[in-house]
């Protein structure tokens, strides 16, 4: 069990902060809502109320996307674009899909290689853009839950001030949710380019996402 | 199967996003429906308001009294809109808007004339 911990540490610590955020998260959430509610003369929801509503629903899902839109972006444009220095780039002479070779494709498999990898046609041809296509699928259904959540929180609130709801195409066009998209996406943007920007010259001892302390700042794609 | 299993996820999918807003709908309309046929019982009416329109209209007097002055319709239900906690109801003669409360749908705005789009209704009932 201490070993399954062990060497499963970084997935199950990550996942055990999402939960504790994701309460923490509601928590604040149904007082934000209430404060709202009560300077309107309207009575507080509970929270289980709270986290079955649009309102949480929007709240979680604007975050969802832009975070799978930022991998989903990162993983295809680092097959193509580089960043001479970086250690989230590869080589420049590295650009492209790369030979078989290269992927421990064809006849350079190895006894260990997944079966899809082994299968050839489509199933390896799937398996070889699958991070990327799970990315892509997982940004575009989780953007269109923010949508459509979007739309109902935006509806209630629309309600709450007498005025008329909108259609799902009609909030497509409005302003609240072309700015609650790009506020996400533009943050997720600049992580991004600054983590791509930033270990070029900057070390993180032991950490696989830093150079070693000691490699040269033109060094590219070396991981310590 | 394959097709209904999946048509029924995604109604519910939306259902859950969209905070369930229609499985309200009868509850709704039923409390406007009472609210627009007690055209002759103010009254009724002054216990259908939420407790924050109630307080505002009674800031103008006893409740049966300013309801009784005001244009409040009577027609029939046209058309329902449920979004979390808040409804509108319009009337063949007048627009609602409902609030949930603990005790059940109640009417936060009544009376209510349209300014144009993208504008809020005018409204001759609602909490101040």
């Amino acid at each position: 069990m201490r070993r399954f911990l062990f060497l499963n540490g970084l997935s199950l610590a990550f996942g055990g902060l999402f939960l504790a955020s994701l309460v923490g998260q509601a928590f604040a959430g149904v007082a934000d809502v209430n404060d709202h509610r009560l300077s309107e003369g309207l009575e507080p929801i509970s929270l289980a109320r709270f986290v079955t509503s649009s309102s949480f629903a929007v709240d979680v899902m604007e975050n969802w996307q832009s975070e799978y839109l930022q991998f989903f972006l990162y993983v295809f444009a680092t097959v193509w674009l580089v960043q001479l220095g970086s250690a989230e780039s590869k080589e420049p002479h590295k650009v492209g899909r790369e030979s078989d070779e290269q992927q421990s494709l064809g006849k350079h498999l190895r006894k260990d290689s997944p079966a899809w990898a082994r299968a050839g046609g489509v199933r390896t041809a799937l398996f070889s853009r699958s991070l990327g296509v799970v990315m892509g699928t997982l940004f575009l259904l989780t953007w269109a839950a923010s949508s459509v959540a979007g739309w109902s929180a935006f509806n209630n609130e629309q309600l709450m001030g007498r005025e008329d709801p909108v259609s799902w195409v009609g909030y497509l066009g409005q302003a609240e949710f072309w700015n609650r998209t790009l506020q996400n996406w533009q943050s997720e943007m600049l992580a991004v380019g600054s983590m791509a920007i930033f270990s070029v010259y900057l070390r993180q001892r032991g950490s696989p996402e830093s150079k070693p302390v000691g490699a040269a700042h033109h060094d590219t794609g070396q991981t310590g | 199967m394959t097709t209904r299993f999946g048509l029924a996820t995604v109604a519910l999918a939306v259902a859950v996003l969209t905070g369930c807003g229609d499985l309200s709908a009868d509850e709704v309309e039923d409390l406007a429906t009472t609210f627009a046929r007690a055209d002759d019982d103010p009254g009724t009416r002054c216990e259908l308001l939420a407790s924050t329109t109630l307080a505002a209209v009674q800031q103008d007097g006893p409740c049966d009294d300013v309801l009784a002055e005001l244009p409040l319709g009577s027609g029939d239900v046209t058309a329902i809109e449920v979004w979390g906690e808040e409804a509108q109801v319009k009337l063949s003669d007048d627009t609602l808007f409902l609030t949930r409360t603990s005790d059940g749908w109640r009417v936060s705005a009544a009376a209510c004339t349209p300014q144009g789009a993208d504008l809020p209704y005018d409204c001759d009932v609602e909490a101040s």
